[in-house]
Order: C-alpha cells, then structure tokens, then sequence
C-alpha cells in the first residue's frame, strides 16, 4: 500500500511541477552538452528574442483555453494586422505625413486590426454559437487570404526609414560606456561576441510584461476568475449569473489584439511583411506551449506562468538541437515527443 | 476452496440460508487523514434485496467503490461465491457478474436503446466484423420486457426521460449477465410514479435470485422493500435490521424497527421532527407574482402570487414543467406571460438580471449546474456575489474578504468544511447543498427559488436546511420550494401547488396540508386521478 501510495504522490507532484521539472532537465542537458557557452548571455537573449512573438501568443491562447475555447487563427491574425498596418503606413508616408505620425498610426491599425479579428471571432463563437474550433479554423483560412490578396502573396516592404523599425529591432542596452579611450570605447556590463552592449530588446520586454499582466488577470481578477468557472463548467456558470457571452467574447478580443501586438513586432523587426511567411503554424506552436505549461485543454485550469517555461522549454529544445548540429528536419520530431510526454505527465488524476 | 454455501442453488427456493454471492471481511479504507470505512464485514445474498443507509459521509460512497471494483481497501479483502478475489478495477468486478447502476446515468445520448443495452457486448455476424442488428434488438427487447418496459428500440437514449434513462440502464447491466446489482440512490431524480415502478422492479430482480444492493435517503422506501437493511455510521457498521417471517423488518432482538428507529440508528440520536414551525406572510402585498405565465412548450397558465414571508410548494410529477418554470422565470427559457417583483413587471433575459433584481434560483442539478464540482468551496461560494469583493474595477479581488464570507456561511449553517480552499467535491452532498444555497443568499434576494432542496442530502443536513429555509422566511424572504419530496413539501410549505403536464391543477391551503389525506390529494392531482381546479382545490 505504501508503495502505491509513493507513487501516487509522485504522479501528483509531476502533475502540478513536471512542467518545471523539465525545464530545470534540459537546462542541466544544455549544461552539460555545452558547458559555459550554454550560459553566454547572448546565446539566451538571441533565445528569448526569438520566441517573444510565439510567446505572446501562448499566453493569450492560455486565456482562451481556460475558457474552455481554442483559437487556431492566431497565426493568420498575426499577418493579416500587420499587412493592414504596414500596408497604412506605406500609403501614409507616401501621402507626405511625417514618418513618426505614419509609423504611429501604421502601429495603431496593426494592433487594432488584430483585436477586430479577435472580436469576430468571438462574435461568431458567442452570438453565431459556432463551436470555437470551427469558427477559428475558418479564420486561419481566411484573415492569411486577405492578407494575401492585400500584396498579391507577395511581400509588403516597410517604406520607414528609421522610427519602424526600433519596436522590433531596439532595446535597452545592458551595457555602459565606462570610459572613453579614443577609438575603441570601453564597456562594462554584458557584452556582445562583436564586444558591443547587449540590448534586452523590447520584444523580450513585452513579453515579460504581457506574461505578468495575463497571470494577474487570470488569477486575481474577476475576469480571470470568472474564466475559470466558464471553462469548468459553463451550464453552472450561466446559474451563477454569470454574463458567459461576454466572458468568452473578451477572452477572444484580448486574444486577437494579442495577436495583432505580435504582428506589429514581427514586421517591425524584419521592416517587412512576408504575406505568405509571417505567423504561419504560429498557433501549433502556441497551442504547444500552453500544453506543455499544464493547462488543461478541457478548460476551467491554466496558469500562465506555465505557458511561459513551455514557451522556453520550446526553445530550448531548439537551441540545443541547433548547436548540437541536429538536422532541423529532426527537430519537429523531438519538439512533437516533449509535447506528448508532457501531457502523459500532467494528465494524471483530474481524469 | 469451496466455500461451504456455495453449493446451495441460488434461486430463492432453496432452503437453509440463500448463497451468499458476494461478501466483504473487515474492509477497511484510509484517505489521507480519514478512515472512511473502519473494518466493516457484510454480505449480499442472493434473492435479497440488501440496503445500506447512512448519513453522507458514513461511508455507503466508499463501500460501494470497494465493491465495484474502483477502490482497493486499505485492509480487508472481498469474496465472491465464497472465494477470495481483489478487484484492481471496475472491469474486474463487472467480469465477476457485479454491475453498478450510477446515479450518473452512463448512456451514450446518441446511439439507440437497443444500441446502448448491448453497447461493449453487440452480437456479432461476418466473423465478428459486423453488428448483428436483428439479434441486438431481440436481446435488449428481451431484457426490457423482462424489466416490464417497452420501450421503443429505436429512440435515441438523449430523448428518454430520466426514468426511462435509468431501465436501459438496468438492461445494460443484465446484459452484461450481473448477479449482483448496485443501485446508488436509484430513486433519487424519479418522481413518486417512476420511483414505485423502480422499487417493484428491484423486487423482480430479486425474485429472479440476484443479489440487489440497493442505496438510499428515502427511509420510507427501505422499509417497504428492503429484505435487510445495514447502518453505517461514520465507516462503521452499527446496526443490522432484517426481514422477519411474517414481513416485518425487525432488530437483533426481534423488535420491530420503523423509518424513524433507522433514522435513530444513522445519527446516533433520537432525532425530532425535523420540520420547524410554520410562520407566515408578513405582507398582503405579492413579491413575486405569476400571471399567465409558462415555459414555452412546457408549461403554461401559469397564475401564483408568493408573500414576503411565504414558503409555497410547487409538486409534480418529473417531467411536469416545474423546472422549466422556474428556469424560465429567471431567464433561461423563453417564457409567455408575465411575472412582476414586488409589483413591478419585470421579464428577465438571464439570471444576471434575476439576480439584481433581487430572484434567486437554486438549481436541482448541483452537480452540472448548481455548483462548479472542480472548483473550491470559496470560489463557488463568492461566485454570483463576486462583484462585491471586486477591488480596482475587478482587476483584483479581495482574497481576504472572500475567506472571511465563506466562514461566515460555514459557521451560519454549521457546514462541516475543514479546508475551504479544497474543490467542493470533497464535501459532502448535505454540505454542497448549504452552499449552494448560502451563495445566494450572499447576493441578499427577495425571492429565492429552490428546486429540490434536500436532493441526496443526508436526514440529518435535511433537517438543517428546512430549517434554515423557515428562518429565511421568517426574515421577509418569499419562496418557492420545488420538490419531488411529498412530505417534505407538506411539512415545510404553507401552500402547495401542483403541477400536471404544464398546467398548474389544483393548490392546497394551509389547512388542507394539515389534513390526513393530503398527499393522497396531491398524488391524485399530480397524477391525473381527480380532476380539481384551483377554485376547488383551495374551497
């Protein structure tokens, strides 16, 4: 009896832990394939730099999961705000606005578009009652054919010389100049390989930023709580007074806007739109993500802060792989047996 | 090694003592920091219909689980037909002929009876490739008239109603050839009718020499069919009542044992009635009124006026609209005709806006719809009153006022709740079912509507609740009392209405629930036996 007992509380802790478990695992794995390399500052920014956008979009798809939903036109999302913003903005400069009035506004419409996205798509989940599979699934299919059609699946090029690009590719710089000595400055803090500062981009920053608000408002607001009780059981919220129409609708809305932030940082850092590149299986990826971070994809439990080591778990993987010199054709393989293995883990006994 | 008895038929004729098909020795079940079940001994003999009663938490749950299969006992072992055997799992038990009969019913709401009785067991033709239709429906045909029911074989199992539900069930479970059958509360979602045909069929079936299991609240049920009855209380078996030769259900010394000596014999104490005094209406001014109202396509002509300090009863059959009544009037359905506040006509769109306007609706379905089952005691607790503890425009909520509100409640109604933080699963149903109310008490109503009140809640909790009912009236509060429990309609209620396929027919004055014959009158009405108008019923 003890024995399965033992066991049971392991099953309960990998449950609830498995997620950080994993994540200390592979930090000990890259340790040891790569030693102090592994720990080169610049190694993790250029890791976390580059899944910041994915990562935005798993924590929004954290909200709508626990909502009970799922959303698999993110990806979509993504390319069709950022080619109505960049489109604007290209349209705005060549109209002889000012470019910082253009890029602003260009930014605006990215973000924007992406929450009307995300409010059709409620729309069409709430008042139309079309399962959220469905009506997401014909998102993915048509907010990327809009933005095709907008460049003729071609790409849109970024006609701002300058202010476009800082949201994507700036930051602030982990480094000072301590002294000038002619030619060559001297620096202290965290450095480059090139030997100039490191910048924490801002990217990286706004997913922190995001990730924190988004656990805040899942697990301390009425709103997040109000989420929960939709997810487990929406007949018994409903009893309860709750306004579920509007719970989901918001989720949906936060979820798209999201999506269209994404956008604007996407195109900002390439200072381009590639219509039939940009965000594609975003939504796989983020889905992956939250998954693996133990929310439950029935709905009514999720934690972001899951979501946010799946995301780096995620990445990870690929950073490693990548170094170690595996074939990228094998990465999929790899990042597809994590993303079982964690639900295997996790599904314990909430069955 | 054969067990001694083993050898005696099983069909009730034999003589001596019937074969005991399936028995527990000193089972024992530990939960971390619980001992649910403490070294209980007990047999299912075959022909007797064995049933087990107990408070919530006495342990029936867990027992049963032991029996079935779901759960392996900390200490103790089972044995069937006289020989050792552990059950890992519930596959396990149904393979040894133990069949559990869920209070959940466990259809598959898409696919036919017939499909559902054989469902796991379809008789096969082309080399076990294709399902034999024609011998899949001559088998649940059979099995059905065997349970006296003739239902059509081609109705889809999401359209029956529950009682209905519950015989394909039976069936099911008789396919799968079981000698011992565990029925959980069978007759709790029936109505009186349903609930009577229920009980002759375990009569059936025990005639038929297998051992039936049968668990249940309704005392007055067990002393009309139970042949033994088994107490337990708190994991311990306390006390044995058997039939005796002449019928009559009896104590070790051979005394005759009533509903209310069981009832004793649960609680541990002598227990009164349980129904508080009846107060009155503390104003001649309706709070809630109903005028012409109905469920679309449920009920209709629907005509009450309930008092501030009134508790009217509303019975019925299952199935007769009562539910959807009430789920209309709160704006769930869609309705017809008019329902005013407090004088005021109001038509809701959803219990949000019931809810400000001070109606309040408590769902017979505490499972699927009256509580969040995977979320903590406070969570459920604070839910429709959250907006109260919503600091900074709902970006934070107040943790600390939430806690201090569900101790509030906990200590109001005397909810047995060590942990609030826990999912409110662990509770009990009596303990549910406090909360369940208490929630809405929180959001202050004027009008509450409760729909079975005391469903799968324990004689002990019962008592409480009625009580707490009767107080919440004395203060001013108007309620409707929905209930398929006679005696507690006419021991709670100051009037009673009742319902009849969607139309009210009949309500019965305070005066006439005082008179001996009153359920008999409102079984007549429920049932379609005397045809009385409301005139007639309160002249």
């Amino acid at each position: 009896m003890n024995a399965t007992h033992g066991s049971h509380s392991v099953q309960r802790f990998l449950e609830k832990w498995g997620v950080v478990v994993a994540f200390v695992l592979l930090f000990a794995a890259s340790f040891w394939k790569q030693g102090f390399d592994f720990l080169n500052a610049e190694n993790f920014r250029a890791m976390l730099n580059s899944n910041s956008a994915v990562g935005i979009l798993a924590v929004g798809m954290t909200l709508v999961i626990v909502s009970g939903g799922i959303d698999l036109s993110v990806g979509s999302i993504v390319v069709l705000a950022a080619a109505l913003g960049t489109t604007t903005m290209n349209a705005l400069i060549g109209a002889e606005y000012s470019e910082l009035n253009a890029v602003l506004i260009g930014g605006g419409v990215t973000v924007l578009g992406g929450l009307a996205a995300g409010c059709i798509n409620g729309s069409l989940i709430v008042f139309g009652r079309i399962a959220p599979f469905i009506a997401t699934l014909g998102g993915l299919a048509a907010f990327r054919s809009i933005a095709l059609a907008i460049a003729e699946a071609g790409e849109i090029r970024s006609q701002s010389s300058s202010y476009f690009a800082v949201l994507g590719r700036g930051g602030i710089p982990l480094a000072f100049e301590s002294a000038n000595a002619g030619e060559t400055p001297v620096y202290s803090g965290l450095l480059n390989s090139a030997g100039k500062p490191l910048t924490l981009t801002y990217s990286i920053l706004i997913f922190i930023a995001i990730a924190i608000m988004a656990q805040w408002l899942l697990s301390a607001s009425r709103f997040g709580r109000h989420l929960v009780a939709v997810g487990a059981n929406e007949t018994a919220a409903r009893y309860a007074g709750i306004a579920v129409g509007w719970v989901r609708l918001r989720a949906y809305a936060i979820m798209g806007l999201l999506a269209g932030l994404t956008g604007l940082m996407q195109s900002s850092r390439m200072n381009s739109v590639s219509t039939s590149g940009l965000g594609v299986s975003n939504e796989l990826d983020a889905i992956a993500a939250v998954v693996i971070g133990g929310t439950s994809l029935r709905g009514g439990f999720g934690r972001v802060w899951g979501t946010v080591i799946g995301v780096l778990i995620l990445g990870m993987i690929t950073n490693i792989l990548t170094i170690s010199g595996v074939s990228p054709y094998w990465q999929g393989a790899v990042k597809g047996a994590v993303i079982v293995l964690a639900v295997l883990v996790q599904r314990g006994s909430r069955d | 090694m054969e067990h001694p008895l083993s050898a005696i038929s099983d069909h009730g004729s034999a003589p001596g003592i019937p074969r005991v098909l399936l028995g527990a020795e000193r089972v024992t079940v530990d939960y971390p920091g619980v001992r649910a079940l403490d070294g209980v001994s007990i047999d299912f003999r075959a022909g007797e219909i064995h049933a087990i009663v107990g408070e919530n938490g006495a342990g029936k749950s867990t027992l049963m689980k032991v029996l079935s299969g779901a759960l392996r006992p900390t200490a103790g072992s089972l044995r069937r037909d006289g020989r050792p055997t552990v059950f890992n799992k519930p596959a396990d038990a149904m393979r040894a002929g133990i069949a559990m009969v869920h209070q959940e019913l466990h259809l598959v709401p898409t696919l036919d009876v017939a499909e559902n009785v054989c469902l796991g067991r379809e008789p096969t033709r082309l080399f076990a490739v294709a399902v034999d239709r024609v011998r899949q429906r001559a088998r649940a045909r059979e099995l059905l008239t065997m349970l006296g029911s003739d239902l059509d074989l081609s109705r889809a199992a999401g359209t029956l109603s529950i009682a209905d539900a519950q015989f394909v069930e039976i069936a099911k479970c008789l396919a799968s050839n079981a000698r011992v059958l565990i029925f959980d509360e069978p007759t709790a979602v029936l109505g009186e009718r349903e609930a009577a045909r229920l009980l002759a069929l375990l009569r059936r079936l025990r005639d038929e020499g297998r051992a039936i299991l049968f668990i249940s609240h309704h005392l007055d049920e067990i002393v009309e069919v139970a042949d033994r009855v088994s107490v337990l209380r708190d994991g311990k078996l306390v006390q044995t009542f058997a039939r005796s030769l002449d019928g009559l259900l009896c104590d070790a010394a051979g005394v005759g044992v009533n509903e209310s000596r069981i009832a004793t014999a649960m609680v541990g104490r002598e227990l009164g009635s349980i129904y508080p005094a009846k107060g009155s209406a503390l104003s001649t001014e309706p709070m809630l009124e109903l005028v012409g109202f109905g469920a679309r396509g449920r009920s209709r002509a629907i005509s009450l006026a309930v008092k501030p300090g009134e508790i009217v009863g509303i019975a019925g059959l299952v199935g007769s609209g009562r539910t959807e009544t009430a789920e209309a009037i709160i704006g769930l359905r869609s309705r017809e005709g008019s329902v005013r506040v407090a004088g005021r006509e109001v038509a809701f769109a959803n219990p949000r806006a019931a809810m400000f306007a001070g109606v309040a609706y408590v769902s017979e379905d505490r499972k699927g719809r009256g509580l969040h089952t995977s979320l903590s005691s406070i969570t459920n607790m604070t839910l429709p009153s959250l907006d109260t503890h919503a600091r900074l425009a709902g970006l934070r909520i107040d943790s600390a006022g939430e806690r201090a509100v569900t101790a509030r409640w906990i200590g109001e109604f005397a909810i047995r709740c060590a942990r609030p933080a826990l999912p409110i699963s662990s509770l009990s149903g009596g303990n549910q079912q406090k909360f369940a109310l208490a929630r809405w008490l929180e959001t202050a109503p004027k009008v509450l509507i409760i729909d079975e009140p005391t469903r799968g809640v324990d004689v002990g909790a019962k008592g409480e609740i009625y009580r707490i009912i009767a107080q919440l009236a004395s203060k001013g509060l108007a309620c409707v009392v929905v209930s398929s429990d006679l005696p507690e309609l006419i021991g709670l209620a100051h009037r009673v209405a009742v319902m009849r396929e969607g139309r009210m027919v009949g309500e019965l004055s305070r005066e006439k629930l005082a008179a001996k014959d009153c359920e008999e009158r409102i079984v007549r009405l429920a049932s379609g036996l005397s045809e009385v108008t409301q005139e007639g019923a309160a002249a």
